[in-house]
């Protein structure tokens, strides 16, 4: 055989494993193993590609904030800061007809701004939206449905991690992506809210027998402070910090964590349980998150030294697809692998296939950077594999609504954002205006 | 709060002594894992002590991307036992819950090949780690710039071991559960 043949044979074999449901990073590591011992006739070999990889991949600078950016998300959510921004939004939204719901994506757009993972926003807003929504006679359906959906926003507006991981991938400056993300993450929160807006006006029983929320006192000016002013001096903190210089994107994580431990601490709203808690998770996380991306390291050496992504490029180049079959069959791939896997094997496992395809064709990657987590992104929203559906599903306490219904209430947002995803391919714009 | 599943649940099929020995392999990698827990916790005090000495002090720590870089190595492979051992590894659940209804058994004996065939692959790893580590400790290999700030590698190397270590135990533990439960007679889930 042919070391492109073995290299493609792996790549199916990979597939078959995962969907069989063999763990993502082992069936990984796995085929890579296989395939480069295949290659070049040696197991000695390919044990030595697997040490390489293990003890060099996450070594650097970068990856040693991704537990910072994990547990900074954390941290907020523990210290009662989606509370608030939830107070905060809905104090803003609750004359709207669905002013709950538009309040529930503000407060996720307003949470997303200092954390940088979605599953964080699901949880938080899961605990404190779900049932005052329900409690004022939306369905649960709907209520899911938004917290669900808004919680993408995590990943949008920065700081974001799978954003990072795009800039490691793919050697962009983390900075540059952050700013791109700004822009789309802000339509996306509006075009949730319309979209709720326009649901109240036209139909309101499919958000159940809502009420506005009229009867939920209005926050003095007081009460408006002591609510804002934490979430402000934190979002301040860390995006001001950013782009003034005084901390690079890669400290901001472990400056926001101090920041929220502060500010935590300050209002007496974080315990030493709690703290050790979150500690201990961000750990398994970063183990999972990290482990999987020494895998598919891994992975991509073999790849590279079987040679399929360079024929693979020079395939598409000259298979006259054009510059929009690539991208939109790029596209479809990412959405179709977001029915079953998680955010960041998608992008460990696409990326660094699409990449020397990319480079014939002048794309702009920080662009390109974008669409793939809007793309990304819609695949926690779909079933059967949702890690923002699983993690609502766990963080809520009633066994009466099932996956089934997390996973319908959540489509409709699962709709918008491929909306969103259409209005950044069309207007490229949307992500480089601001850089 | 948020493993949507935590393996190894139903442990009232399985005898007594593989419970003693599987809880005193969970202490272990527990043990490990709290180290990774406070390791993180030490990385991101130490990266506030350099912004904030940098920017207000002028005098920021040395060394501290080599810090960060060797600490996140080292967090991963204390961590990753008690990740597996948590469920926290991503699999796809379509199929395995599939097979799980119409064939219990089929399902133990498909964990079963898996859990071998990743303690195999792990002990490749950990076989071709070892010389990284006997170079690093043999050669007092560092980290970082003489004269400013040097680390010897050889602490992480060492970590790389144990974690694939704790690993393939937790493996292992995993394969010989499935299996007992297998000749045992009974389902996955009962």
């Amino acid at each position: 055989m042919t070391p492109f043949e073995i290299g493609l044979m792996s790549f199916g074999v990979m597939i078959v494993m995962v969907y069989m449901g063999f763990w993502v990073p082992f069936a990984l590591m796995l085929s890579s193993f296989g395939g480069v011992w295949l290659i070049k006739g040696s197991p000695v070999l390919a044990g030595k590609l697997l040490a390489l990889a293990a003890s060099k991949t996450i070594s650097s600078y970068f990856f040693g904030v991704v537990p910072l950016f994990v547990l900074m998300g954390y941290i907020v959510s523990v210290s009662g800061m989606g509370r608030d921004a939830f107070d905060v939004a809905n104090h803003l939204f609750r004359r709207l007809k669905g002013g709950l719901g538009i309040g529930t994506v503000g407060a996720n757009a307003i949470f997303a701004a200092i954390t940088g993972i979605s599953i964080a926003s699901a949880a938080v807003f899961t605990r404190i939206a779900v049932p005052e929504m329900m409690r004022h006679g939306y369905s649960a359906r709907f209520s899911v449905g938004v917290v669900a959906g808004s919680s993408v926003l995590g990943m949008l507006i920065p700081p974001s991690l799978l954003l990072i991981l795009y800039g490691l991938l793919t050697e962009q400056s983390v900075g540059d992506l952050f700013i791109a993300g700004v822009l789309p993450g802000l339509v996306l929160a509006c075009l949730f809210g319309v979209g709720i807006w326009l649901t109240a006006h036209l139909s309101l029983g499919t958000l159940g027998s809502a009420q506005d929320a009229d009867d939920i006192p209005p926050l003095t000016s007081r009460e408006l402070l002591q609510k804002g002013l934490p979430l402000a001096l934190l979002i301040g903190l860390v995006l001001g910090g950013l782009y003034t210089g005084f901390f690079t994107p890669i400290e901001a994580g472990a400056v926001g964590c101090l920041g929220a431990i502060v500010i935590g601490l300050a209002r007496r709203s974080l315990t030493l349980k709690d703290f050790w808690e979150v500690l201990n998770d961000t750990g398994l996380v970063t183990a999972s998150i990290c482990f999987l991306i020494i895998a598919a390291q891994m992975y991509s050496r073999m790849l590279a030294l079987s040679g399929v992504p360079a024929e693979f490029g020079s395939f598409v180049a000259t298979a006259d697809i054009g510059y929009w079959g690539v991208i939109l069959a790029y596209v479809g791939l990412v959405i179709v692998m977001g029915t079953i896997l998680d955010s960041s094997s998608i992008m460990l496992i696409l990326v660094p296939l699409i990449l020397p395809v990319l480079a014939t064709m002048q794309v702009d990657l920080i662009w390109f950077g974008i669409i793939t987590i809007i793309a990304v992104e819609i695949g926690l929203l779909t079933p059967p594999f949702g890690i923002s559906v699983f993690v609502i599903k766990s963080a809520l306490d009633d066994p009466n609504i099932t996956l089934g219904d997390i996973f319908r209430g959540a489509a409709p947002f699962a709709l918008l954002m491929l909306v969103l995803l259409a209005l950044v391919l069309a207007f490229p714009q949307l992500a480089t205006a601001l850089i | 709060m948020l493993d949507p599943s935590t393996p190894g649940a139903d442990t009232h099929s399985l005898p007594n002594w593989f419970l003693t020995l599987q809880r005193g392999v969970d202490a272990v990698t527990v043990a490990l894992n709290v180290a990774g827990t406070i390791l993180i916790f030490l990385v991101m005090l130490l990266v506030n002590f350099d912004v904030i000495g940098r920017n207000f002090f002028a005098s920021p720590i040395s060394g501290v991307p080599e810090m960060v870089s060797m600490s996140i190595v080292a967090i991963v492979f204390l961590q990753i036992a008690q990740a597996f051992r948590k469920g926290r590894l991503t699999r796809t659940e379509a199929v395995l819950g599939f097979v799980e209804k119409r064939a219990p058994r089929l399902r133990l004996v498909m964990d079963i090949v898996f859990a071998t065939a990743s303690a195999l692959l792990i002990w490749q790893l950990y076989a071709a780690s070892q010389p990284l580590f006997v170079k690093a400790w043999v050669r007092g290999t560092f980290e970082g710039t003489v004269g400013d700030f040097t680390a010897p590698v050889w602490p992480v190397k060492l970590i790389i071991l144990i974690g694939c270590i704790a690993l393939m135990v937790q493996l292992v533990m995993f394969a010989a559960s499935a299996l007992l439960r297998l000749l045992a007679g009974q389902g996955a889930r009962p």
